[in-house]
């Protein structure tokens, strides 16, 4: 028992040595999945702050200071994530880089906000935003984003006439379903039947054969690849002359295995991987990534993460202070444009990252995909 | 109309798929009195086996027709085997327990065969090739039917027909029959009446075997417990028909396949499931034996 309380102390008294002797450094944390499910993802968050904060102290530091980089391990879960909340300002950071998952994310959110601690992450759901924390802003795009572009795509691109919008009843892909008729309808697009299938049913030629008898010029499933391959497939035998259109999740090398020789020509949106990024800061820093790791990010994730941060170094430097109400304030209001490795990098007021960038692909019977916008 | 007939085409494939799977549920229960909840799971089980046999032995490329016969030849005598097995330790052990036990030990034979599909094969979607049967298909004033649904029409309709004189025009089915009326009874006639079990396991295995050879060319996508969706479907089939009737499943199979499509069609797809079973209670108010459950009054 004495023993333990005098090596507590003696830890103790080291930290607070350490904190004394470093005085000129700053630190930023990490909360990340590094392991469990997600492992690969957050590992990878951490390495892209690491290789960005190392060319930063090499450079000279952040306005003077060393940055020090402090990881949280969530597991993807809500309860360790509250844990790595409080565990990170404890340890006085004052920008946490994470974490993943949405729902790991939001539970850390009000204890950051508390804390007047800056927060980035890559979470889709539209929900993070809700909370209007000046604190928290996203550097990956929300679900809703994938719609309006979809809209778009159909509307003004390919001027679909005759639009059919298909989901499962699961609640992603039936809001994805739902806000892309919306944003379609919006854009004065024409949804002229809006259904539900049920995954795993396998044989949907009666809602095609009903959909047929509609004559549509393209057939969006939001669903996931296991039902849309057998879906684009129905459409072929049923001889139903539409394009078809899915969703981020039709994206599966299983999905070409599925509709056969009717993949050919199927299109597909989705968020751009990292190795097609047209911007100089991604062809630079994914190959100092790869240099350094010896393979590539798993995900698009972790390099807007990185952009998060980029962002955040961004923010002290043009403000000249570590206080984040000045940095979040420059990052929302100011910045305009950053060039960020995903791309521009603007974040609205509400903390909301703006101009999403989707891809929209050709698929090729042997699997291969063609980018064309 | 022409949708309409497309509707037509779409039903009577799927519920030929069903009255094939359905016969097996209503053999089963004709002569022995048990729902045997491994059925449907023995019909996944077809497909992955005759997955494993188009893949292993001719490779993805389209297959001779004599191929094709020794491919179903095969999944059909490794599943048959499978199934008296599976009558042997699951079901004979309880035939004289109470009726509990052997419905129980059925839903256990049930995770027993689907958790094996899944340590066997894996938990991820397996793909069957693409053009088993070639990918021709012909239009007659926009309907549309492929070769595939050809084949799964007519060699359902020469089964169901084959079954029909079997079990009534054979010495053999004479003894089902009987076995089916009154065990005791049969064999103070000198019945073999674990071979008649036997036989309907065989049988009903080789017919579910070939459901499940068709389910995995037409749809492609095999998951371990796709059995449990075909099974119920199947099981609801032999109920509107009349379970123990064996044209009873025929009828119910293509019955629920059509009821399906054509609500599907004409009223709503998010519907379809929900009408489907307002129909089969309605059914069982008003003929509690089944559409062909008394009237003929074969119990096999």
């Amino acid at each position: 028992m004495n023993f333990k309380k005098l090596t507590g102390a003696l830890a103790l008294s080291a930290v607070v040595a350490s904190s004394l002797v470093a005085a000129d450094t700053v630190k930023i944390g990490v909360q990340a999945p590094i392991t469990g499910k997600y492992a690969n993802e957050g590992q990878s968050i951490e390495n892209f702050v690491k290789l960005i904060v190392d060319e930063k102290n090499a450079a000279g530091g952040l306005l003077g200071k060393q940055i020090e980089v402090v990881t949280c391990d969530d597991e993807a879960k809500a309860q360790k994530a509250a844990v790595c909340a409080k565990k990170l300002v404890n340890e006085g950071v004052f920008a946490v880089i994470g974490s993943y998952t949405s729902g790991a994310t939001e539970a850390a959110q009000t204890t950051y906000y508390r804390n007047k601690v800056l927060q980035t992450s890559d979470g889709t759901s539209d929900s993070l935003i809700s909370k209007k924390y000046w604190t928290f802003f996203r550097n990956s795009f929300p679900n809703s984003s994938q719609s309006d572009f979809t809209a778009d795509y159909f509307v003004n691109v390919k001027k679909y006439q005759r639009i059919v919008v298909l989901s499962d009843y699961s609640s992603y892909s039936a809001g994805l379903g739902d806000s892309t008729e919306a944003s379609t309808k919006a854009l004065g697009g024409n949804v002229i039947f809006r259904g539900k299938v049920k995954s795993g049913t396998q044989n949907f030629t009666a809602v095609l054969t009903k959909i047929k008898a509609m004559k549509p010029d393209v057939i969006y499933y939001s669903g996931y690849y296991t039902d849309g391959g057998l879906i684009r497939a129905q459409q072929e035998q049923l001889e139903i002359d539409a394009d078809f259109v899915g969703g981020d999740s039709n994206d599966n090398p299983d999905f070409v295995k599925l509709a056969g020789k009717s993949a050919e020509g199927t299109v597909l949106i989705n968020f751009p991987t990292p190795e097609i990024l047209p911007y100089p800061e991604a062809k630079k820093y994914l190959a100092a990534y790869k240099a350094r790791f010896k393979m590539d990010p798993p995900s698009i994730w972790p390099v807007t993460n990185a952009d998060g941060l980029r962002a955040v170094i961004e923010g002290v430097e043009k403000t000249n202070s570590f206080d984040t109400k000045k940095i979040s304030d420059y990052i929302r209001s100011t910045m305009k444009d950053f060039p960020g490795i995903t791309g521009p990098f603007n974040i609205r007021e509400d903390g909301e990252r703006v101009g999403a960038k989707f891809v929209v692909y050709n698929m090729k019977n042997d699997g291969t995909k063609e980018v064309v916008k | 109309m022409d949708t309409f007939l497309q509707q037509l085409i779409n039903g009577l494939t799927v519920g030929s798929l069903y009255a094939l799977v359905a016969l097996g549920y209503t053999m089963v229960y004709g002569v022995m009195k048990l729902i045997n909840f491994a059925h449907g799971d023995l019909v996944a089980f077809s497909a992955y086996v005759g997955l494993t046999i188009f893949t292993q032995f001719y490779g993805s490329s389209a297959l001779s027709l004599v191929n094709i016969v020794i491919v179903f030849s095969l999944t059909a005598i490794v599943v048959a085997f499978v199934g008296v097995l599976l009558e042997r330790l699951a079901y004979r052990p309880l035939r004289t327990a109470p009726r509990l036990s052997a419905v129980v030990s059925a839903l256990g034979a049930s995770l027993v065969i689907q958790n094996g599909i899944m340590l066997i094969w894996g938990p991820n979607m397996e793909i069957f090739p693409a053009d088993v049967f070639p990918s021709t298909s012909w239009n007659f004033g926009g309907v549309i039917i492929s070769f595939t649904q050809l084949v799964i029409l007519a060699l359902s309709a020469v089964l169901m027909v084959s079954l029909y004189i079997f079990i009534n025009k054979t010495k053999m089915g004479t003894a089902i029959r009987a076995t089916a009326i009154d065990q005791d009874a049969a064999k103070l006639m000198g019945i073999n009446v674990n071979r008649i079990i036997m036989i309907i396991f065989i049988v009903g295995s080789m017919l579910g075997a070939i459901g499940g050879l068709f389910i995995g060319m037409y749809y492609r996508g095999l998951t371990f417990d796709m059995g449990w969706l075909y099974g119920l479907n199947a099981f609801i089939a032999a109920i509107i028909g009349g379970i123990g009737s064996i044209p009873g499943a025929m009828l119910g199979g293509l019955l629920l396949g059509l009821f399906n499509a054509m609500i599907s069609g004409y009223i709503s797809t998010e519907w379809a499931e929900t009408f489907t079973f307002i129909l089969l209670i309605v059914i069982l108010i008003v003929k509690p034996t089944g559409l062909l459950g008394e009237k003929t009054a074969e119990k096999v």
